[in-house]
Formats: C-alpha cells, structure tokens, sequence
C-alpha cells in the first residue's frame, strides 16, 4: 500500500512540478516564494495522497490545496508582517505610490490574497465561475464578486486615464521582478 | 479590458521561469511521511548516496556521543501486548525550551507523540524543530543484522543496500514494515537501557537521525530529531536533548482522549481503531479517528489507518478557515441532512465515499470510507449514528461509541 502510494506520488509530483511551479508563481509573482509554496503544498498533497488519488480530477485538487495554502500562507505569516508596517491588506488600492499605481504588476500584487486568487483561477487557469468556488470553497457569487471588487481595484490603482483606455500601454508594462516594492514579497 | 491585460501579466509571469527549481521533492515526500507518523527511516526514491552516509554517520555520531554501555532489558515490566487506543499512553515530561508537544496518536500496536516549535495559534508547525518518538506493542519491533540486499526503501524505486551486516531496528507493525532504521552507533543508555543512534542521509543531504531506545522488556520506542543542516555544534545539543527527552517520557499515561462526537446504535464489533489527538487547552482532542471490526489492514490516509468498509473521521471546531467543504464537479452532491449543508463524494475507483459538513453544531467533520459495498454509508452515520457534541470540551465524551 504505502508503496503503490509513494509510487503514485512520486510519478504524479514529476510530471506535474512545473506546471504547479507556474502556478505558485502566478499566485506569488516571485519565483523563490512560489517554490516555497510548491514545497509546502507538495507535503500537504502526500499526506492527503489517498484523498488526492481518489479524487476523479487530481489535477484539479492539487490546484486546491496549492490556492488554499496560498491563501492561508498570506493569511497567516504575510498579512501579520505587512501589517505592522502598511495594513495594505485591508486598502490595497491606497497603499501603493503613485509610480507603483502606474504598475499593473504591482496594482494585482497589491490585491488581498484572495482576490488574487480567483483572478488567477479565472484569467490564468482559464477556470469558469462554478469551478473557481469550488477551489476557493466559497459560493459562484462570492467569485464573480471577488473578481469584481479586484478588476475595480486594479483599474482605480491605474488611475483614470488608464481606466477609460482598454488596453492602454502603461498597464501591459510588464516589468522585471524585483522582489521590492510591491506590498507583500519579501 | 482589463481582463486582457491580466491575462498577458500571467502569461508573462509564467513564462518567464527560471532554470533553477528550489522545490525539493524528495524533502517534501520525507516530509509528508513525517506528517504521516507512519513512516520509517525509507524514504521513497531512496538516498541514492544512503550506503556511504550511514557509514558517514556512524563516524560522526561515535565521535560525538560518549559510549555508556546499558544491558538489555531482562527484568521489569513488560512492554503492553496492545495499546488502548483512546489513552496516548506516552507523553513528554521534559522538553526543549520553546518546543511543545504539538500532536500525538494511537494505534493498537503503535502510540506517538510529536513536539515542535508552534509558529502561532491555529498555524501549522516548524518541522526544523520536529521531535517525534514512536512506541511500539511487545514483540513488535527487534534489532536484526541486515542481510545482504536489504534496501533502505521498498518504493518507488529500490533504493540502495544497506551494507550486510548493518544492525538495524526492524518492525513488523502493518505501517512500519519494510522500513528498517540502519543502527549507526551506541547512544548514551535511557535510563538505564539501552540505547542507539539510527539513521541516514537523505538525498538532499540532511541527516535524518533517530534515538532508539529499549523502553521496556520486549518493547522499542524511537525518537526522530529534527533536521540540522552542517551544525556540528546543534546536532550534539540536539542529541542531548534527545537523551534527556527520552529518559524523562512518562509511560502508561491514561488521561482520556475527549472526542467531539459520538457514534450510536452501531455494530458491535466496530471500535475505534486508531486515533490522532490534539492538546485543546487543558484537555487532548480526538482529532481524527479510525474505526475497525478485526485486524488492522489497508492502508493509510492523514495518518490515520484505515478498513474497508468502515469509516474514519476527522472533525475541527469549525472557523472561518476551515468551514469549506471540497465539491467534485462530477461526483459531489450538496444535500441538507438533519438540518446540516452537507457535500457527498462518491468515487468510483476506488470505490471511496466521502461526506463534509462545514459547520454542524460549530464543527467541521469528514467522514471517509472506502469500499464498494460499505455495512452503512457515510450519510446514514451522520444522519442517523452520530450525535454532535459542539464545540465546548465540557460537553465531549471519551466514549466515541455509545
């Protein structure tokens, strides 16, 4: 038993790594952080292996546990450290500066963690609403409000001539990672 | 559209990986199977460099750790033929500053107990500062000379010889077999038996060590230390420590596991199999339990070892965090049961049925089972075998069957 599960896991965790690795790094916007996550996620995917294994759709509960650890993780560990310096979490679309507004990247790395989150279920895991919920183990409602109250605050974080420009420039400037200035990556 | 531009900003993030993964896949297995407190000193994929660090790690430790030789123990009592799995039998009477036991669990053969240091209320815990020790049933477990052949690992892939002759503690309970713990030197005696270090190296280079001791006549218990990375200097405190820990474990502890449910008007011949416990305040919460009607087979899920046909639990008081249930587009259910939001799953292969109820009575519960044809499934236990008990320890009961 334990060795057709260790086989299993095995082989599944191989074939699945990087796409999981893209994943956490979409959630995290930071490579070493999202390997940190994937490394947490992979431990909570064994010891749930016969859970996971039973599942008809494994792909789809590893991507569970992957958001929810995500969301836990930035609940817990990230959200008390930022805020002894910002409480960005609770005003993310006042707590970036006015370049950093001008910033896409940062406008959504500046988004609670799960706003986040369903953005990337929906616009990177190209989820529908019902799926999203079900990862986010919240109702179809709270997604389509979840993504609204994050597209607004992303839009009101570029300002206004960017808000009334679909597809304006200053928003697609994807910049390099620096690991700094966006609130929440160490 | 905004959408647009944060579809391109993920493409772009995703695209955009580095050469180098830090994700240790090996770790996070080891990992896992520590979490499962079923493991042994196997690790799957095994240590393709194991046979040269057990060697390595017999140097290191024979240097560090002063040779006290202790005798077998011949006289006093005897360790239990079986565990009551609704007592933890063993707890902690010294601990590192700042560590806390953090989880413990019993099985009919098998009863364990993990401390570590707690990164906050509610969280999770640091396992670079995981202690765990295992005490096995009489009989159960023996020092043995590895015959040539022998691996370290059974799976995936075989893993390396451990070099014949090697001394190593073979167990033969269902969730430790085939996972011998190579012998890498003598420790220091716990109180006054004997007593060895085990261990290996893993593939990423950490040593994965164990105290093993003889705790009573006929009896092994085993201690494993947490992972200490080039700190020659920690490691010989850690090995202290651990010395000092195992010589002042209490045994035959019988405060009673509190469960927040019980189970009614079930067959006679299911009983709770195994359990893991939580401290909740003053008291130790059954957190997930398993039930069984004969000996203990199959396999192992969250810890816990399971039986077909019968079902295991695992019940929180419910919180924010916690009150989700996982929906299977194509094979969940919602349904209302005794008032209660409830999510089914039935899988087909295997054959697993699956019942979560986020908040019932101010508990978050899953019932699991696997098996085609279950006795009673898992919406009859809860609809019409179980009485919620809420979340206040006052009112919990240690008789999970009434």
């Amino acid at each position: 038993m334990s060795g057709s599960r260790d086989a299993e896991y095995t082989e599944y965790v191989a074939a699945r790594l990087t796409s999981l690795r893209r994943l956490a790094a979409v959630l995290c916007d930071d490579w070493q952080r999202a390997d940190d996550l994937v490394q947490a996620a992979l431990v909570k995917l064994y010891v749930h292996w016969g859970r996971v294994r039973a599942a008809s759709h494994t792909d789809a509960y590893a991507r569970a546990v992957l958001v929810r650890e995500f969301i836990h993780e930035r609940r817990s560990t990230w959200v008390k450290r930022v805020s002894l310096s910002g409480g960005v979490a609770d005003a993310p679309a006042a707590a970036v500066d006015h370049d950093a507004v001008l910033d896409l990247r940062a406008a959504v790395a500046a988004l609670p963690a799960r706003q986040r989150a369903t953005l990337v279920l929906r616009f990177y895991c190209d989820l529908n609403v019902d799926q999203s919920a079900e990862i986010l183990g919240c109702s179809p409602g709270t997604v389509k409000s979840q993504t609204a109250r994050a597209l607004d605050a992303v839009r009101r974080a570029l300002g206004p001539a960017i808000a009334g420009e679909p597809g304006g420039q200053p928003a697609t400037r994807v910049v390099h990672h620096t690991g700094e200035g966006a609130p929440g990556h160490d | 559209m905004i959408e647009s531009q944060v579809r391109a900003l993920f493409t772009a993030i995703a695209s955009s990986e580095p050469g180098t993964s830090h994700v240790n896949t090996q770790l996070a297995h080891r990992r896992g199977r520590a979490r499962l407190r079923w493991r042994r000193a196997g690790v799957a994929g095994a240590p393709i460099a194991a046979a040269v660090a057990v060697a390595a790690v017999v140097l290191a430790v024979g240097a560090a750790a002063p040779h006290r030789p202790a005798g077998p123990v011949s006289t006093g009592p005897s360790a239990p033929r079986q565990f009551n799995v609704l007592a933890p039998y063993l707890s902690f009477g010294w601990l590192p500053p700042g560590i806390s036991m953090m989880q413990g669990g019993t099985g009919r053969q098998l009863v364990w107990v993990t401390a570590a240091h707690r990164l906050a209320p509610g969280l999770d815990w640091s396992p670079a500062t995981e202690w765990s020790v295992n005490v096995d049933a009489a009989g159960k477990c023996h020092l043995t000379t590895a015959p040539s052949g022998t691996r370290t690992s059974t799976a995936p892939r075989p893993g390396p010889s451990i070099p014949p002759g090697t001394k190593g503690l073979n167990c033969s309970t269902p969730a430790q077999k085939g996972y011998p713990i190579p012998i890498t030197g003598r420790a220091p005696a716990v109180s006054g038996h004997r007593a060895f270090w085990g261990g290996y190296h893993t593939f990423a280079g950490e040593p994965n060590q164990y105290l093993i001791w003889q705790y009573a006549r006929n009896g092994w218990a085993e201690m494993a230390l947490p992972f200490i990375l080039h700190n020659p200097a920690k490691q010989a405190a850690a090995q202290r420590d651990a010395v000092k820990m195992a010589s002042q474990i209490r045994y035959g502890v019988a405060t009673p596991l509190l469960f927040p449910v019980q189970l009614t008007n079930l067959p006679s011949r299911w009983q709770v199999a195994s359990v893991t416990y939580w401290p909740h305040g003053k008291v130790l919460r059954a957190r997930s339990y398993s039930l069984g009607a004969g000996p203990p087979d199959l396999g192992f899920d969250g810890g816990l070892q399971y039986e077909t046909g019968l079902p295991y639990f695992t019940i929180d008081p419910a919180t924010r965090r916690t009150n989700n249930c996982y929906a299977d587009p194509h094979h969940s259910t919602r349904e209302v049961i005794n008032g209660y939001r409830v999510v089914l799953t039935d899988n087909r292969i295997p054959n697993r049925h699956d019942l979560c109820a986020g908040d019932a009575d101010g508990l978050s519960l899953d019932i699991s089972q696997f098996g085609a044809h279950p006795a009673i499934s898992v919406a009859e236990i809860f609809g019409h075998h179980m009485r919620l008990l809420g979340r206040n320890p006052a009112n919990w009961t240690s008789k999970p069957i009434g």
